[in-house]
């Protein structure tokens, strides 16, 4: 049921706080009238005790104008409009546990009333919080990515089998998130009563917290351990949380036993996230782990035309070159600079030339242009692989010093505009023919030597991100 | 014959506190260079985004200070709010309008904590996104919300001082997902473009300011859009208390008067 004096206050209210007052703390707040009572549902504790404080006596003092023989009696808690638009397969109404929607409202957390509304019986109701637009079809394979996709197929065909759990690891917006969406959606397009639970490790973290502030903990070990597979995302945030870590670890062993599914990803090598449980780290590696890289320029061209395609757009390869060529560090870049070429021709429209793909680019590229310098990655290489500056710039030719000076001159050749003599005189007064001879040495040498060439992509993504 | 100065804030009339508030929409923010970022963000209503859009639910908006980013993301949440309610207010949207500045909010204000939830609201607008670049609590909490809104489909608007990249956060994560959505710049007004913007925020004002005035205020003050904004409140209300029209030869009483309060207040 809405509110019919709630409208009445607003307007008083907007005329006697500021602008910023009114929409930091009163527009956030959703208004339910029951009876004599006026509910205020604020999205949060914080918000909550500050329109208390602060704004209780206004707010009363409102109402009893509005009504002076009975006024509304004033009632906060936390909780929200119901107001929201479902994600996945229709299913989802709120990212899992800690929400369940009546009505017009949704009421959370409220140490009160309790976080749990849902009957948790032996039948739970499972929000899969899986995004039907990542799917296999949607993700482009690449040399970078090739070994996890084909992992992942494995497992959305034999789900619980050899690669169990399995650990995604890569830096941000590679595809990592993409390619566990696309497994969870495989699973419930081929058994639709399969339950798959996706999930933020922040949200496990968040319902565990709150079941224990309720006492509901019971209930979360009977969700989180009923699942058919469970995807969960950036496990490193589990770091130095003990609590949530234990929880965790009777659950994924609970499921493996039953011989569920887990998935998980990272940004980095289990055995290199720090704060995390060894008996996690080793767990983790029970199963099979995948490294997703950055995509190479191919991939990164294809990435731009099946974006373009799912807009509905035609991209001239031109311009899919040229986007790829400059953007290299990660996926969401790249699609946020294709969106805002579409964006700005559908504004304008004008036709998708070069031209006006370089324009409508223009502070974004000169942004990445100012921030990759011939001394940036002087300092960044001298610092990943521990050396001084100066020694890279010195005469000495010994092996530990030549590498990274080789590699960081191709990196100058590659990412700067700087012309070749330009960049032999940044080293040392260098010859423009060594610089020339540095690059094809790393270049063949990526080809021949793993530990190259994953300092290369290592370098090239810190120093274009 | 030398003429009595009298500061306007000294003659005995007070002005009533009634007045035509500075109200943020989007049809009193001076465009001018920006017709494309506002078009996105009047357009970055909460609606059930379509699968080919679901990575626009949030949207960055940056430019240096004094280009309108609090106004439009104020407008922005006034228009969200009312969307849909077809102007009654009984049917507003919940939206947040939450500035991160200390400048703007005071101190004990800031927590994280306040974005918990945030999901569930139709918009959020996030202000002054710099303030707390660097601070690990803050970006981990933004980073958060950003995958809840994502599963939630809520608008979200962040703005800055610089771009993704620029704005000095630390959590590359959080930096990924602000460049996947639209990134909108807000382009400085050139000079005669501040003169008309302050021309157009006298008329919402209920205020007639000649171009003349505009000009001589634009010569003689800071030329940043905040503080000839602030200049123009004050002159409202002290040519209102001395109910005078406003002339250069009111604004030189008005400044003389001001540089008298700056001496003896030294």
């Amino acid at each position: 049921m809405g509110s019919s004096v709630w409208p009445q206050c607003l307007e008083r209210l907007a005329n006697e706080l500021t602008p910023q007052q009114f929409n930091t703390w009163i527009r956030p707040l959703h208004a339910v009238e029951e009876g004599a009572a006026l509910r205020l549902l604020a999205p949060n504790q914080f918000v909550l005790d500050w329109v208390r404080e602060r704004f209780t006596p206004l707010i009363n003092g409102i109402l009893s104008t509005c009504n002076t023989e009975n006024p509304h009696q004033l009632i906060f808690e936390i909780g929200s409009a119901a107001a929201v638009h479902p994600r996945g397969r229709g299913d989802i109404a709120a990212t899992g546990l800690t929400r369940a929607v009546t009505g017009t409202a949704v009421r959370v957390a409220s140490p009160k009333k309790g976080f749990l509304r849902k009957e948790l019986h032996a039948d739970i109701d499972h929000f899969s919080n899986l995004r039907r637009e990542f799917t296999f079809d949607t993700f482009v394979a690449g040399k970078s990515n090739q070994l996890a996709r084909a992992a992942s197929i494995q497992i959305a065909e034999n789900p619980g089998g050899a690669y169990n759990p399995l650990f995604i690891y890569g830096g941000v917006g590679l595809g990592k998130t993409h390619l566990m969406h696309a497994v969870g959606n495989l699973f419930v397009q081929r058994n639709p009563a399969t339950k798959v639970v996706y999930l933020h490790s922040e949200q496990f973290v968040g319902d565990m917290v709150k079941a224990l502030q309720h006492n509901t903990i019971d209930e979360f070990k009977r969700y989180y351990r009923s699942v058919d597979s469970l995807l969960i995302d950036d496990i490193q945030f589990f770091a130095g949380k003990d609590r949530s870590q234990e929880e965790f670890f009777h659950t994924f062993n609970y499921l493996m036993e039953g011989q569920r599914q887990i998935i998980m990803t990272c940004d980095r090598y289990p055995k290199e996230v720090n704060g995390l449980e060894e008996r996690l780290k080793s767990r983790f590696g029970w199963g099979l782990t995948v490294h997703i890289e950055p995509p190479e320029l191919e991939t990164r061209v294809a990435i731009l035309m099946n974006k373009a395609e799912q807009m509905e757009c035609t991209l001239p390869n031109e311009i899919a070159f040229f986007i790829a060529k400059r953007i290299r560090s990660n996926v969401r870049e790249l699609e946020g600079a294709l969106r805002r070429v579409l964006a700005n021709a559908r504004f304008t429209g004008k036709p998708l030339t070069l031209d006006f793909a370089k324009e409508a680019l223009r502070d974004l590229l000169a942004l990445q242009d100012r921030l990759v310098t011939i001394e940036n990655i002087q300092k960044t290489v001298a610092e990943y692989y521990k050396i001084r500056v100066v020694d890279l710039l010195s005469e000495r030719r010994t092996r530990s010093l030549a590498r990274p000076r080789q590699l960081a001159m191709a990196l100058s050749k590659e990412l700067t505009k700087h012309s070749l003599p330009e960049i032999g005189s940044a080293f040392g007064g260098r010859d423009h023919t060594t610089v020339l001879h540095a690059h094809r040495k790393i270049a063949q040498l990526r080809e021949s030597d793993k530990h190259i060439s994953e300092d290369y992509s290592n370098l090239l993504r810190t120093l274009s991100t | 014959m030398t003429a009595t100065i009298t500061s306007p804030s000294a003659i005995a009339q007070l002005p009533l506190t009634i007045g035509l508030r500075d109200d943020c929409r989007f049809d009193n923010y001076f465009v001018a260079d920006n017709r494309e970022a506002v078009a996105a963000l009047q357009q970055h209503a909460p609606e059930p985004p379509s699968a080919s859009t679901q990575s626009d639910t949030a949207l960055y908006l940056w430019g240096s200070a004094g280009t309108g980013k609090t106004h439009l993301l104020q407008a922005a949440c006034h228009h969200a709010a009312m969307l849909g309610s077809g102007l009654d207010s009984s049917r507003a949207t919940a939206v947040a309008y939450l500035p991160l500045a200390q400048a703007s909010m005071q101190a004990d204000q800031l927590d994280p904590a306040m974005l918990e939830g945030l999901e569930y609201l139709a918009l959020i607008c996030i202000d002054d996104i710099q303030a707390i670049a660097g601070q690990p609590e803050w970006e981990t909490a933004l980073f958060h919300l950003y995958n809840r809104i994502r599963l939630t489909g809520t608008r979200c608007i962040i703005a800055g001082n610089s771009s993704p990249h620029g704005v000095g956060l630390h959590m590359p994560d959080l930096v990924s997902r602000l460049c996947w959505g639209q990134v909108l710049h807000l382009n400085a007004l050139d000079d005669e473009a501040v003169i008309a913007a302050l021309q157009l925020r006298a008329r919402h004002r209920g205020l007639e300011l000649s171009e003349e005035v505009a000009r001589f205020l634009w010569r003689h003050y800071p030329r940043d859009m905040t503080s000839l904004f602030a200049l123009l409140e004050r002159l409202d209300r002290d040519s209102l208390a001395a109910q005078r029209k406003l002339t250069i030869p009111f604004v030189k009483t008005f400044m003389q008067a001001d540089r008298q309060a700056l001496t003896q207040g030294a």
